[in-house]
């Protein structure tokens, strides 16, 4: 196992850590996590999809991240989720919503936004790294060889 | 090779679902005093007492905003039943 395959393989399974832990700790304690997507600056219409939509994304993405054959899928899925988390943390610590709601799951709740941003940052840097090494583990050192000798 | 993927991967579900077992809240529901025949409701966690952690009084009542200290963990009386002995030290909400 080169060191790249460890490299990749740890990557995922911080990514893992973090959704499975995230998506475990909402159903764990699903009543409180209503409450607080409902405290969130967004239309109280939305919970019920939300609340469910969450989750399972996250479960959805662990396992996808377990498996090479859907991995590429997942870490994509996590950079874009990633991406969105950041966003919306950007967005709450820039003062666009009226008030600051709580920041939810588990023990990640007790970190402020401005941490919550730098975790999220840093998860976003995690899917792109797994991304770069997925996409170059795929590409044949020979196709890139004949390319070269075509050349 | 695989094995060694499987040994992190199994590592990193393991640990994130026992984390969220360790760190999921607890909910304490109702406290209940002995009376010396049987059980009776106090109170219920975060509506009209809250337990903080000390080595002497653990229970408050809650009330108008004013959170107050409520006997010891060995003689609970039931909240709007009884008033403390002693004029309790008022503390301010959180």
């Amino acid at each position: 196992m080169s060191k790249k395959q460890v490299a990749l393989e740890c990557v995922c399974a911080l990514l893992i850590l973090l959704f499975l832990y995230a998506s475990v700790s909402k159903f764990l304690a699903f009543k409180t996590f209503i409450d607080q997507m409902n405290n969130q600056p967004l239309p109280n219409s939305w919970t019920p999809f939300l609340v469910w939509a969450i989750p399972l994304l996250e479960v959805a993405i662990s396992i996808s991240l377990l498996f090479e054959y859907t991995r590429l899928i997942g870490l994509y899925a996590s950079l874009f989720i990633m991406v969105l988390f950041s966003a919306y943390t950007g967005i709450v610590l820039l003062h666009f919503f009226p008030y600051i709601p709580c920041s939810c799951g588990g023990v990640i709740q007790k970190l402020t936004w401005l941490q919550h941003l730098i975790l999220n940052l840093f998860y976003v840097a995690l899917s792109i790294l797994g991304i770069i090494l997925t996409t170059r583990k795929f590409i044949n050192p020979i196709q890139i060889t004949t390319k070269h000798s075509l050349v | 090779m695989k094995k060694i993927k499987w040994a992190i991967l199994t590592f990193a579900i393991l640990f994130s679902i026992g984390s969220a077992f360790a760190t999921r809240p607890h909910n304490f529901g109702t406290l209940y005093y002995w009376t010396g025949t049987t059980y009776m409701p106090v109170g219920t966690l975060g509506v009209n007492y809250v337990c903080e952690s000390s080595t002497q009084v653990c229970t408050y009542t809650y009330s108008n905003g004013v959170y107050t200290p409520f006997n010891t963990s060995s003689t609970y009386t039931p909240i709007g039943a009884t008033t403390p002995a002693t004029k309790p030290a008022s503390k301010s909400e959180k």
